[in-house]
């Protein structure tokens, strides 16, 4: 509509115009002028017509938005024009929005996990400080948690939760192992989640015997019944109980797992946790527990009233704490007062935790990615601004108004801020898609990771405000230029004044050095993990599949679970493609547990903790852990009370002394030692071996077991075989994990493995970033001595002294920024280094990767414009001004 | 420039459009037709630059004063004019300025020829 009318006004306009020549030539060929000179003399008359239309235009008022849009279609040409300035700076726009923000939203989303919860900011969990028994925070005593809810004022509401994982039946399926939940019926309630269908727990499902109830996550839903809304009333069974489906909870309900809800990060999380899958009511009978014991295995979720602050629960909640200690009876209570504290801490902290310092490095990524980016804008736009010097400098002195020539600047920028900006979106979307496909690493959630849109905002801003800032500012100085000064000054052989050829290299290096910074840490964290990886780590992972059995209470018995591990032992080993299978009581790679005290039975020493893990025959072949002395467990060992121990819980008890038939005591029983295996770092990769005490499986058959296999092709290939193996013993038993050792040793280094991988995204942004800023900072100013290279090329300069030459421009700012960017990493080296593993933060070989990769990388970007210099024709060079 | 403006006299500012209002005081009229009244009643002493008028025509036309039809007019109608013409709003605007104007004449008068003024 604006369009047609100002079009209507244009054709009448100019008719208007035309009538008007029309009759001032009628009127001149009547002064006897003929007619073609009768024309020149009415157009005379009537002044330039162009510019008539343009003052005319003006008068119309809307001009301003014509004048826009003429000029961003000029900027549009322009741009085409010069392709070294537009690439540069459309790809940096691209690189630097969309690899910050695709790389912040994945870390955001997986790490930072915000809790979707409607005003979550007033949810808190509860943690109990028992000093005597735990050095760290830990869950509450369900008594305690239950005078909490009935005494404190402070909370509208608190509920109980407990993770755990329990097989899931439908139907005649074999169980899966499903993460599940165990809460009391306001758990929802405090976390204001409204069911998608049907309902959640009401307080009548809290009571043993009415308990037989359960809510499912959308993602079971749709797994298991494929989202079929007559869900509701069917029937589950877990762990051998008949559950009735009451409600599914909406696609975006997420409650953290195990490990995301922890009141202490110091310990290594477990892998293979769960999400939670199915919600179920707890029942729970707080009388049923004692006063002083039964800590860490609940959580106390709460919600604060309005207005109550963290310290003022906090107060009350140990307020009732100090009175439990008083009430507390006899038999449990502590040696010393005052042993019995409490700590509220808001859910949003408990659920991110600590993992600052990896989120402080996070964060410097970014910031030194987008700084780059910045750099890179700055730079580009300056050279821009220098080249149009001369054109503004003719513009003003042919009269065009001075906010034109600055608008004229910006509508460049505007018009590569949108097209980069809009690729920088499309970036990020691709990367993020692209991650989500192929991921190196299992992430929970991985598959709901969106587009965060206030990063995305927060990197579009910042670049796109750098580069109208660095485009604005020449522009607004060639305002008060005096036109003349600059037209003579300026000739167009020299556009470049040497202090801003200065100023441009200094961009340069400050690029190379954040660039430098981060490939340095990216560096680092690569060699980390390949220290991680490669060292030696006592076993073998390769072709070694493994499988997880946890038993139910079917299995209570110890000779039921002798029976079904004798049993599954025997088919396993019967699998095809198996070599050898042993099993041992806890996942390799998870960790410290069952953490005893040993010692020697002739010679009593200080406290002396070891891992304790119940073993088969075959495990330690299986592992391919070397026997160092004595023997490994053979069928005999059955009825004998052996031990076999680690090099260096030997050497520790022992020192040089051959242990081989001595007897230790753990657990309250003797065993002896009949054998020696190398250490071994099967708890961790993180962590130096660990002193361990193996005993035979019929010991004490373990609640947990994990077979192993080592097959004699691929570990994937027995996989199924296992999964079999187990099932034709006991077809209703859950599998809580069947997978390669290799893959189990993956996830146990999936935090570091991300971070790497984060890193090298970050690395890889920053170094193309940086190339494209010595390309284009190299290109333009080769552009701009064309004539200059033309001179020397037929003064006789050879192609090799204008490589030189060209290459020289940029080795210093390169060089320099390296060297610093070098200097400058050690700083927060110490703060890197509590995240490494066997690397120093100041790693020579990584540096000397960094400086080679770097060298290379700052060649190939300067190589093409050096070329394009020694290949200027001193001929046309010199012709063309 | 072919003719040399000898004795011609730049236009003041702000005095085209009274001039354009008053010429149309007369009855309709197109462009040339101001320009060439305007050159003509000063015996071309006032010099309208013809490509000035139109803005002028158009400032004027956009602030309600003058309103323009396309019109046949020539020796046997075959040619379309722009005529514009007063508006009821245009002849207040041009009482208006035209009072200004002599006021500020007269102003000018007694200070330029104070006896005769007295």
């Amino acid at each position: 509509m604006f369009w047609r009318r100002r079009n209507e006004r244009e054709e009448d306009l100019e008719r208007e115009l035309l009538s008007h020549l029309e009759l001032a030539a009628d009127e001149q060929r009547e002064n006897g002028l003929s007619a073609e000179e009768a024309g020149y003399a009415a157009r005379r008359i009537l002044g330039n017509t162009t510019r008539v239309k343009e003052d005319v235009r003006e008068m119309w008022g809307w001009t301003r938005l014509g004048i826009i849009l003429q000029d961003l279609r000029h900027a549009a040409r322009t741009l085409r024009k010069s392709p070294g300035f537009a690439v540069t700076a459309f790809f940096t726009l691209a690189i630097g929005i969309g690899a910050s923000t695709a790389i912040f939203t994945m870390v955001d989303s997986v790490i930072l996990k915000p809790l979707a919860y409607r005003d979550s900011g007033s949810l808190v969990v509860i943690w109990e400080h028992v000093r005597p028994l735990f050095p760290n925070l830990v869950g509450p005593n369900p008594r305690h948690a239950d005078l909490w809810k009935k005494q404190a004022s402070a909370f509208s509401d608190m509920a109980l939760v407990q993770h755990s994982s329990s097989g899931l039946t439908v139907g005649t399926d074999h169980p899966v192992q499903m993460g599940t939940v165990i809460c009391s019926s306001n758990f929802f309630g405090v976390l204001q989640a409204v069911p998608l269908l049907g309902r959640t727990f009401l307080p009548e499902d809290d009571v043993k015997g009415h308990d037989n109830v359960a809510i499912l996550t959308w993602a079971l839903w749709q797994s298991l019944f494929h989202g079929d809304p007559a869900v509701i009333g069917k029937f589950v069974r877990l762990r051998d109980t008949p559950r009735e489906v009451i409600g599914v909870l909406p696609a975006d309900f997420r409650f953290p797992n195990a490990n995301a809800l922890r009141p202490s990060r110091s310990k290594q999380p477990l892998s293979g946790v769960p999400e939670p899958a199915i919600y179920i009511p707890a029942a729970l009978d707080p009388n049923r527990f004692g006063w002083n014991g039964d800590y860490g295995n609940w959580v106390a979720v709460a919600r604060l009233k309005p207005g109550v602050g963290i310290e003022q629960a906090e107060v009350q909640i140990n307020t009732i704490q100090a009175q439990i200690e008083r009430d507390m009876p006899a038999g449990e209570k502590f040696d010393q007062p005052s042993s019995l504290h409490a700590s509220v801490q808001p859910m949003q902290e408990a659920v991110v935790g600590d993992s600052g310092s990896r989120l402080w490095l996070l964060m410097a990524a970014v910031l030194g990615l987008m700084f780059i980016a910045s750099m890179n804008l700055a730079n580009t736009q300056l050279g821009r601004a220098l080249s149009r010097q001369r054109e503004s400098a003719v513009c003003s002195a042919l009269g065009a108004a001075k906010w034109r020539l600055v608008w004229n600047g910006l509508a460049e920028n505007l018009l590569l801020a949108v097209l980069g900006g809009a690729a920088g979106v499309a970036v990020a979307a691709v990367g993020l898609s692209l991650f989500r496909r192929y991921s190196p690493v299992d992430l929970p959630r991985l598959s709901e990771v969106h587009l965060n849109f206030t990063v995305l905002l927060f990197s579009m801003a910042l670049t796109i405000g750098s580069s109208l800032l660095f485009g604005i500012l020449p522009a607004l100085r060639l305002m008060r230029a005096d036109p003349q000064a600059s037209l003579q000054q300026s000739s167009s052989r020299m556009p470049g004044t040497r202090q801003s050829g200065r100023l441009r290299t200094w961009l340069i290096g400050l690029q190379v050095f954040g660039c430098t910074g981060l490939l340095l840490v990216t560096g680092l964290f690569s060699k980390s993990l390949l220290h991680l990886l490669n060292q030696d780590k006592g076993f073998e992972t390769g072709n070694v599949a493994v499988a997880e059995v946890r038993f139910g209470n079917a299995y209570a018995s110890d000779q039921s679970r002798t029976a079904f591990i004798d049993a599954v032992l025997q088919n396993v080993r019967g699998v095809p493609g198996v070599q050898s299978a042993g099993l041992v009581s806890s996942m390799p790679l998870e960790g410290e547990t069952w953490i005893e005290d040993i010692q020697r039975v002739d010679k009593r020493a200080p406290e002396s903790l070891i891992n304790l893990r119940w073993v088969s025959p075959g495990y330690f072949d299986t592992m391919r852990e070397r026997l160092v002395a004595g023997r490994l467990f053979e069928e005999r060992d059955r009825s004998l009370q052996s031990a076999v121990l680690s090099e260096g819980l030997a050497r520790a008890l022992w020192q040089n002394e051959n242990p081989i038939g001595a007897q230790i005591t753990t657990e309250g029983r003797k065993f002896s030692v009949i054998g020696v295996v190398a250490d071994s770092r099967s708890t961790s990769l993180k962590t130096a071996p660990v002193r361990m005490a193996y005993l035979h499986y019929v010991d004490r058959p373990p609640n947990t077991i994990v077979f192993t296999a080592r097959g004699t092709q691929s570990a994937a290939s027995i996989v199924s075989g296992m999964r079999q193996a187990i099932w034709k013993y006991a077809p209703d038993i859950a599998i809580s994990r069947v997978k390669t050792l290799n893959s189990q040793l993956s996830d146990s280094l999936a935090p570091e493995r991300f971070q790497t991988m984060v890193l090298m995204a970050f690395g890889g942004a920053a170094l193309l970033l940086a190339m494209l800023g010595i390309y284009g900072v190299l290109s333009y100013s080769t552009a701009t001595r064309k004539q200059e290279i033309g001179v020397r090329i037929a003064l006789g300069a050879t192609r090799r002294a204008i490589y030189t030459l060209t290459l020289g421009d940029a080795a210093i700012p390169v060089l320099a920024g390296l060297a610093t960017g070098l200097v400058a990493s050690i700083l927060p080296s110490r703060a890197i280094q509590r995240l490494l593993y066997g690397t120093q933060a100041v790693d020579p070989s990584v540096t000397l990767v960094v400086i080679a990769l770097f060298l290379a990388a700052a060649i190939a970007a300067a190589l093409l414009p050096a070329r394009r210099a020694a290949s200027v024709d001193p001929m046309e060079a010199l012709r063309c001004e | 420039m072919a003719k040399e403006p000898t004795n011609r006299v730049e236009l003041l500012q702000g005095t085209l459009d009274m001039l354009v209002l008053r010429t149309l005081l007369f009855g309709p009229a197109h462009g040339h037709q101001i320009a060439k009244h305007i050159q003509r009643t000063t015996d071309e002493v006032l010099q309208v630059e013809h490509g000035s008028l139109y803005p002028a025509l158009h400032r004027l036309e956009r602030k309600g004063w003058i309103a323009a039809k396309w019109e046949s007019a020539g020796k046997d109608l075959k040619r379309e004019f722009k005529y514009y013409r007063l508006t009821p709003a245009g002849r207040k605007q041009l009482l208006a300025e035209e009072s200004k104007w002599k006021r500020m004449t007269g102003a000018i008068a007694r200070i330029m020829w104070p006896a005769e003024g007295e």
